[in-house]
């Protein structure tokens, strides 16, 4: 199998994903929406191998183009505000009645554009990342938590491969569903046959030491760490909300304290030692992904600037008139750097 | 008796244990104590405890299982009742029948890593050890594969890797190479035997096909739900077990009165060296049938995305051919076997059925004339009884097929008419799902692997059903690695490799001096025997 998991770093990816939703998510500036949709779309073109095969969201990102199509009529049919009036259905008519707007249309569509960046950034990241890497991440303390997280994720493409297998099963005893009555002979097999799959993984993982005792136990551990996790954690969750909504100074400093709070609290030696599940794999961290890294810090950093300074250029309301869009460089200028990945990609054939 | 045993192995002291949905126990005061570097196989019918037993030594009964249990299992000082399993990992390492249900990680290097990452293993110690089990288990291509992309050998090489990472004292292994070709069989058994005696590893194996396992090992036990156990050196117990519960080798020298019995291919040559009996000449390949061929295969090209499995593949079966597929691990017979059922569509080539083009067909009218036996029997059973299964079938078929009840009674499933088919054992759910396929009285009859998981007694009935609807004019194409099997019943054998077919001819063809695929009659007397009735049915003594 080729193998599509990537060599850059998965926080790296993790921290290019959260830039590039950072855009669908925080506003619906034509400009910004098309220049993100670009630059995921030439990143997801390099990451992403055409191979048959892989798993790449194909079927995902049509899903989603078809909700953003259904999104815009829907919006064109149930919101009759506006000042550009394009058609009148019949008042009486229930809901629908009313004025379709050039405002509704176009509000629909940067909805629809907005949905297919999110479901492109995420199932580019759910083929460029290894999934084991981003588990390892996980404090050694909740390393259990993290086996389960990759066990039941394993689980997913099984029980998908079991629905097969027994859809194929009863089609071969001439049976073919047609009705919510036909569903038992489909869903029996599937439910005692995960739950049977269940059991069997659970009895591999108690066999093979999952969960066994090897640490100096809890006393060892320095009292305080939880409560300085948990507030720092917090933390940095208040400060990336006080950025989002505009007090980016306050936030930032939230987020830089809360994330070295954690710091402190993971590095605690007395806490490390309490258990002592090794890794097979450490992560490197590479030049490349300190320019990933950084590439998208400062896009997210540019976006949080300009719509502090200037909303319209990240926010656009087509209500009630429709106006020409703000647009900003110094935002298009950070968006471009959610290229770097493609700069950064390997060349074409080499195996990532 | 009370059972001791040296530090380091096992001993099962007064063991009962039932399992809490069933009346009585599984169990019955079983005493066994196993000393420290011994090759022990565990064999036995159907539902006689194999798997029971082999879960006490690692605690998963009574901790995981629940029920009732009493007496005491020792693993090398630790009493199971008061340590659990994951702190037993160390000391007894544990292969399940189902490797893909174990594999818990997306690739083969961290599935290996998994139990040391477990016991906190130093990272360099870890990667000297992957390296030791990719190269002993033959699975250093994989090392970056997803498990869930293996095929079912490979898997099963995987399991057994992992398990033997950590360096357990003692490595426990139920049916390790019943999805497993000969040669993926043999390569297990070969690391198995390697890591006993090299290193002193106590290996603990339960195993329907004996010929396979027991020449690797020095002890035998064979469990029976009715009976107590037998237990002791290998030659000895087969000498005592019946007859027909042992393999082709040992049972012809049962027969033929061999003192001592071989066990392996070697001893029994030397045997027959010795032997003044003169065979009859053997028997002939049958002819091959004639009439128009049901199932036609021109230029079939097939595989998984860029990955062909099936290459311009040409195949004919006409009524009254049973054809046994053969070829290693991922050589395209189960891919051949769904393609036929219209599951797997070609990328190109054609195949029809009974003069349909398949392509033109969804698989539910197909089955109207064919019968599909997939590798996991489980995923045709859904209703409450098995009754209702084969009313099931019926229902989809018109009502026309074979009486229900005699199916049942045929696959020795009589008594098990009204029970949740989901209650039955592995044999026996093998057996069930066959039942609702047969019962449709299938003109084509496609099986995949039938014989997993199924003891001799449960093969030679197989064999006997499966024969009797082959004279009656049915078409038979038969995926598996059971070479016995196929030396009794097929009348052709057709080989796959690379895509293609490599060998196609009468079983006496091309099982007969075939390095990886003769019965062991075969290479005890070469030429054109094959099956212990060709031996002894008409043997003359000079």
């Amino acid at each position: 199998m080729s193998d599509a998991r990537s060599s850059l770093d998965p926080r790296a990816w993790l921290l290019w994903g959260m830039a590039a939703s950072l855009v669908p998510l925080l506003g619906r500036n034509p400009f910004a929406l098309t220049a993100t949709l670009l630059a995921v779309v030439a990143v997801r073109a390099a990451w992403v191998p055409a191979a048959a095969g892989v798993v790449s969201g194909a079927g995902l990102v049509r899903l989603a183009m078809l909700f953003a199509a259904v999104g815009v009529v829907f919006n064109a049919l149930t919101v009759h505000v506006g000042d550009r009036e394009l058609a009148r259905l019949p008042d009486r008519w229930p809901i629908v009645g009313g004025a379709l707007t050039l405002n509704a249309v176009a509000y629909g569509v940067l909805s629809g554009v907005a949905l297919v960046i999110l479901v492109l950034v995420g199932t580019t990241l759910s083929v460029v990342l290894d999934l084991a890497s981003l588990l390892r991440l996980v404090p050694a303390r909740l390393a259990p938590v993290a086996v389960a997280g990759s066990v039941a994720v394993a689980f997913a493409p099984q029980t998908a491969t079991a629905l097969r297998e027994i859809r194929e099963a009863q089609a071969a005893r001439g049976h073919r569903p047609r009705g919510a009555r036909d569903l038992v002979p489909l869903l029996v097999p599937l439910l005692t046959g995960g739950l049977e799959r269940a059991v069997t993984t659970a009895e591999a993982l108690e066999a093979r030491g999952f969960g066994a005792t090897l640490g100096a136990g809890p006393a060892a551990r320095w009292r305080w760490r939880g409560p300085v996790a948990a507030f720092g954690l917090a933390a940095t969750v208040s400060g990336v909300f006080a950025a989002i909504t505009g007090q980016a100074t306050a936030g930032l400093l939230a987020i830089g304290g809360g994330v070295g709070l954690v710091g402190v609290a993971a590095r605690d030696r007395r806490g490390r030692a309490a258990f002592r599940r090794t890794r097979y794999r450490e992560a490197q961290w590479s030049k490349r992904d300190t320019a990933l890294a950084l590439a998208s810090v400062a896009t997210a950093l540019a976006l949080l600037r300009v719509r502090a300074t200037d909303p319209g250029a990240v926010a656009w309301e087509p209500y009630p008139a429709l106006t020409v869009p703000q647009t900003s460089l110094p935002l298009l200028a950070g968006l471009l750097l959610l290229l770097a990945p493609v700069l950064l990609a390997p060349p074409a054939g080499s195996d990532r | 008796m009370t059972a001791t045993a040296p530090p380091g192995a096992f001993s099962l002291d007064g063991v009962t244990y039932r399992y809490p949905d069933r009346p009585d126990p599984v169990l019955r005061r079983v005493d066994w104590a196993v000393a420290e570097g011994a090759f022990v196989v565990v064999a036995g019918p159907s539902g006689s405890g194999k798997s029971t037993l082999l879960r006490c030594l690692n605690g998963l009964v009574p901790h995981f299982s629940g029920g009732r249990f009493g007496g005491r299992v020792a693993v090398g000082g630790d009493d199971t009742r008061t340590r659990a399993t994951h702190d037993l990992g160390h000391r007894v390492g544990f292969v399940f029948q189902d490797p893909e249900a174990q594999l818990v990680t997306g690739r083969v290097e961290d599935e290996i890593a998994f139990g040391l990452e477990q016991r906190g293993v130093p990272a360099p110690t870890m990667r000297q050890r992957v390296e030791e089990m990719l190269d002993l288990l033959g699975i250093a291509p994989l090392r970056d594969r997803d498990p869930a992309t293996l095929s079912g050998g490979e898997r099963q090489r995987v399991a057994v890797a992992a398990a033997l990472a950590v360096q357990p004292a003692i490595l426990v292994l139920d049916e390790p190479t019943s999805q497993l070709d000969p040669w993926g069989a043999e390569d297990v058994l070969a690391a198995l035997t390697r890591l006993n005696e090299d290193l002193g590893l106590t290996v603990v194996l339960a195993e329907h096909r004996l010929e396979r396992v027991v020449a690797h090992a020095d002890r035998l036990r064979v469990l029976s739900a009715d009976a107590p156990a037998l237990d002791g050196f290998p030659r000895a117990i087969m000498a005592e077990m019946h007859v027909d519960a042992l393999p082709p080798l040992a049972a012809l020298g049962r027969r033929l009165g061999w003192n001592p019995l071989p066990l392996t291919i070697n001893e029994g040559r030397a045997v027959v060296r010795a032997d003044p009996r003169v065979l009859p000449p053997p028997p002939t390949d049958p002819s091959p049938p004639g009439g128009a061929p049901t199932v036609v295969l021109r230029r079939v090209t097939a595989g998984y995305g860029r990955r062909p499995v099936l290459r311009a593949l040409e195949l004919e079966a006409r009524p009254g051919e049973l054809v046994a597929l053969m070829g290693r691990n991922g050589s395209g017979k189960t891919t051949l076997l769904r393609a036929v059922m219209g599951f797997h569509r070609p990328d190109g080539g054609r195949i029809s059925v009974l003069g349909r083009d398949t392509a033109r067909l969804h698989p539910a009218d197909l089955a109207r004339d064919i019968g599909y036996l997939p590798q996991q029997p489980g995923t045709l059973l859904f209703a409450q009884t098995l009754r209702e299964e084969l009313a099931f079938t019926l229902k989809h078929h018109g009502g026309k097929g074979r009486d229900p009840e005699e199916v049942l009674r045929q696959l020795g499933l009589g008594r098990a008419a009204d029970r949740n088919p989901r209650d039955l054992s592995g044999g026996e759910r093998e057996r069930a799902a066959l039942a609702a396929v047969l019962v449709g009285a299938p003109r084509v009859l496609l099986l995949d692997e039938p014989t997993r998981g199924m003891d001799y007694a449960r093969k030679r009935e197989l064999g006997a059903l499966l024969d009797a609807l082959r004279r009656a004019g049915a078409t038979i194409l038969m995926a598996t690695h059971d070479v016995e099997l196929v030396a009794q019943i097929a009348t052709r054998v057709v080989l796959l490799g690379n895509g293609g077919v490599v060998a196609d001819g009468g079983p006496r063809a091309i099982l007969s001096g075939s390095l990886t695929f003769s019965p062991q009659v075969n290479k005890l007397y070469g030429g054109g025997y094959l099956t212990l009735a060709d031996v002894v049915g008409e043997t003359a003594t000079a």
